[in-house]
């Protein structure tokens, strides 16, 4: 048992993902499944829309159910997003410093790109 | 018991090995695609989100979005987000397919990538074949 790498530190380290690791792999799952049907349907709708005007995108994008899907559709990809481009970022950025950074920054874009959907969702539904 | 003379301070974090060491196989391949795929459909997401800006700020917004995304460019973008879409939604059927324990020997996983990669192609000729042939779509010059 000579592994130099084997010191207490990485032994921590290790057992940490009993805890949380089965957690991503469920939530990496989990987000796929249900955006299987989400973005079918996003599919389905674009092409229908395609072709037409505002007014029909409007109408579309203010029924309720589809307001909802189109709510949903967004969050679960930006939650998927993050997950993905948090898997590049771990698998070749060697340095913690670099690699936290750069985690924060996709924490952020993803989450912006989340809120501006969002955002502009709440508004076209209201108006 | 031979102790390392320099132990290292920080915890060992083996790095993937870098994209230019394997040897060309089929399911490393699809994985390289899957991971390539998931980045472009990136731009689809940002084009929804353009899409819904666009309808909430009015008609006028709504025109310069269906120019842009009417225009050759436009279509060509779409198309790429289609099919790099496709790619992606295919693929994670297949690694749902793997987590679930079939298809994992290597010649039947190979298959199995092959099935998904023309299933993505498939989808993508189908939906714009759909698109032109019904008129929805049209290439302004």
């Amino acid at each position: 048992m000579s592994d130099s790498y084997l010191n207490e530190r990485s032994a921590k380290d290790w057992k940490k993902s009993h805890k949380h690791g089965a957690g991503e792999w469920l939530a990496e799952r989990g987000t796929s499944l249900i955006l299987l049907p989400l973005t079918l349907w996003a599919v389905w709708s674009g092409y229908q829309l395609a072709g037409q005007g505002v007014d029909a995108a409007l109408a579309f994008a203010k029924t309720p159910l589809n307001a909802g899907l189109i709510a949903a559709i967004f969050v679960v990809s930006g939650w998927h997003m993050f997950m993905g481009l948090k898997v590049i970022v771990d698998d070749y950025i060697g340095k913690d410093g670099t690699r936290g950074f750069l985690n924060l920054l996709n924490l952020l874009f993803c989450l912006a790109v989340t809120g501006a959907a969002l955002y502009a969702l709440f508004l076209l539904v209201r108006s | 018991m031979t102790q390392s003379p320099t132990p290292p301070k920080a915890a060992y974090r083996p790095l993937s090995p870098h994209l230019q060491i394997w040897r060309f196989h089929m399911t490393m391949f699809a994985s390289i695609v899957h991971r390539i795929t998931g980045v472009a459909t990136i731009a689809g997401l940002l084009m929804g989100v353009a899409w819904l800006w666009a309808l909430a700020l009015g008609p006028q917004a709504y025109t310069c979005f269906l120019t842009c995304a009417s225009s050759p460019l436009g279509l060509v973008v779409w198309m790429g987000v289609s099919l790099a879409g496709f790619i992606h939604l295919t693929g994670g059927i297949r690694h749902l397919i793997w987590d679930l324990g079939y298809m994992f020997e290597p010649k039947k996983a190979d298959t199995l990538a092959a099935i998904t990669f023309w299933g993505a192609i498939i989808l993508t000729v189908i939906l714009w074949v759909a698109l032109f042939s019904t008129g929805k779509v049209q290439v302004m010059l």
